[in-house]
């Protein structure tokens, strides 16, 4: 959904832009953007909520602004985020100014969806949501909330769930699911047939993500982007293909058999291993390099001898060793 | 006779099991279920190490190990002949490594050695899978390419062949798979002849076994 984003003087994004593709893996070095793309993102869907207004008095000629660019039908449609400070942008402008696109681009600015999953907050029992149709939290700490919701409401979708985690998670039976005393939903996974229940509290990191980015992936309403920070954490290496179909299962639904819109994703990694299946896919790998403070986005695709580099090692290997850059400054 | 297998991933696992145990007529018993190597040249740099574990901490017969060819030099009949070693031929770094491992390992567990089974999809192993269903794949047609620098397919063309897509899901990638090589399992002849990547492969995993003690030569 979104063709490009712009960046000028935000953060350590001083200049540069980036074109996103369905699914956009980004890999760098700590502080070398990654984030504040994501957080530009999501400023985009806050600020897309509310009603656009005309910049103040207050602006400040080459202060930070982030413009946006959409693919069809919103691609005659640009949006600017106007920023007072490096952390605040609080203005957000389209052009053309009365674009009749504009309500229906704002609806899909409306379900961008944002992830840092955190894993204490997940193994808490969960409140059930206001609304039935809840989607994950940021932070997926209603994640067995959002299953039961599932459960009663979409059963085919949630038994297609179950069926994926299983498969994924061999050494388990079944997901249980149970409502506590105070109202609250717990979520477990059985150990082989007929065997001990592991609560959420007791699922390893990994097993708990896992079962968060399946959760994502099979949403009845998914989102209209998602980004998702750190995809890898906590996950075997060998478990990070589950992890890359996953997200593929959201930003290529055909490739999956699934006939809905594709899911624009957006999401970070510091995995080698993770980005050695990209392989054959390098137009989704986005490196952000950083060149003392100042940090751009590049392409791996856009690299002229991509193929004799592939020819000679794994990707993960080469972006370890420094070749493709996005490493930290160690000097 | 007792196998292992190094393979790239769960579904080229699943084809070399079914490609093994067609070869040899029958399944094996399968040891040291699971090794993985993450490509090239990661399998080069594993395998050593490999070999020595399953030799000293196993009972192990055959490691049997593959590679994609991707854009190397393909081996050929020429490379066959005695002491000839191709430095960029996958199949002849394979098989130098074998040699150079198991050339300093003490018998252990009743058995000199740890027995080689080295394959090379050329250039990828779907195209072991489109192999006798379409007529366009095949190593001579990839080495004519080499040579005109016009490729007949590409890797993710022969994905979008075999799966009808580039991203196939994992169980989706091993059914399709298993499918399409399961129709050379009764008779490996003509993958044997298409993809002479596969025929050393199977050359070495009949010698194996006719090398075990006990059986019938």
């Amino acid at each position: 959904m979104i063709a490009s984003v712009d960046f000028k003087n935000f953060k350590a994004l001083r200049a540069t832009a980036l074109q996103l593709a369905p699914f956009n893996l980004i890999i760098g070095a700590n502080g070398s953007g990654k984030t504040s793309l994501i957080q530009a993102v999501e400023r985009l869907h806050a600020l897309a909520r509310l009603p656009l207004t005309t910049p103040g008095p207050a602006r400040r000629a080459g202060g930070p602004r982030i413009s946006f660019r959409f693919n069809p039908p919103f691609a005659a449609v640009e949006a600017r985020l106007e920023c007072v400070s490096e952390a605040s942008c609080d203005l957000l402008q389209i052009r053309p100014a009365h674009a009749p696109e504009w309500p229906a681009l704002q609806a899909q600015l409306g379900r961008i969806r944002s992830y840092q999953l955190d894993y204490g907050a997940m193994t808490a029992p969960a409140a059930p949501d206001a609304s039935p149709e809840a989607p994950l939290s940021p932070n997926g700490a209603n994640l067995a909330a959002v299953l039961a919701a599932w459960r009663d409401r979409h059963p085919a979708e949630f038994a297609a769930l179950v069926a994926e985690v299983l498969r994924v998670l061999p050494e388990y039976s079944g997901l249980e699911l149970a409502r506590t005393a105070g109202g609250t939903v717990t979520l477990g996974l059985r150990l082989g047939p007929g065997g001990d229940l592991v609560t959420a509290d007791n699922l390893s990191q990994g097993t708990q993500a896992l079962l968060a980015i399946l959760v994502l992936a099979h949403d009845p309403a998914p989102p209209a982007v998602l980004c998702i920070e750190e995809i890898d954490r906590g996950v075997h290496p060998r478990r990070l293909r589950e992890v890359r179909d996953a997200f593929y299962r959201l930003s290529h639904p055909a490739a999956s058999g699934l006939k809905r819109p594709a899911v624009q994703v957006i999401a970070t990694t510091h995995s080698p291993y993770l980005l050695d299946l990209f392989r054959d896919h390098p137009e989704e790998i986005v490196i952000a390099q950083k060149q003392g403070r100042a940090a751009r986005f590049e392409r791996l695709a856009d690299r002229a001898d991509l193929a004799e580099l592939l020819a000679e090692g794994s990707l993960g290997d080469m972006w370890y060793s420094g070749i493709l850059g996005g490493v930290p400054d160690e000097s | 006779m007792k196998v292992a297998l190094l393979s790239e991933s769960p579904a080229d696992e699943a084809v070399l099991r079914e490609l093994v145990a067609a070869v040899l007529g029958g399944s094996p018993a399968w040891s040291a279920a699971g090794l993985r190597a993450r490509g090239w040249p990661s399998v080069v740099q594993v395998l050593p190490a490999v070999i020595r574990h399953l030799h000293f901490n196993t009972d192990t017969d055959t490691l049997v190990v593959t590679a994609d060819a991707d854009d190397s030099v393909v081996h050929t009949a020429e490379h066959e002949a005695p002491g000839y070693f191709h430095p960029q031929c996958r199949l002849c770094q394979l098989r130098a490594v074998f040699r150079r491992t198991t050339r300093k390992l003490p018998p252990a567990r009743g058995r000199n050695r740890v027995l080689r089974g080295v394959g090379v999809a050329v250039p990828a192993l779907e195209a072991w899978l489109l192999c006798g269903r379409d007529a366009t794949v095949g190593e001579s047609a990839w080495i004519e390419g080499q040579a005109t620098g016009r490729a007949p397919y590409t890797r993710a063309e022969l994905k979008w062949r075999v799966y009808g897509t580039d991203r196939p899901s994992l169980p989706y990638e091993i059914r399709r798979a298993v499918e399409e090589i399961r129709r050379h399992g009764r008779d490996t002849r003509r993958l044997e002849h298409d993809f002479p990547g596969f025929g050393v492969l199977a050359r070495d995993l009949r010698e194996d076994q006719a090398n075990l003690p006990g059986h019938p030569t």
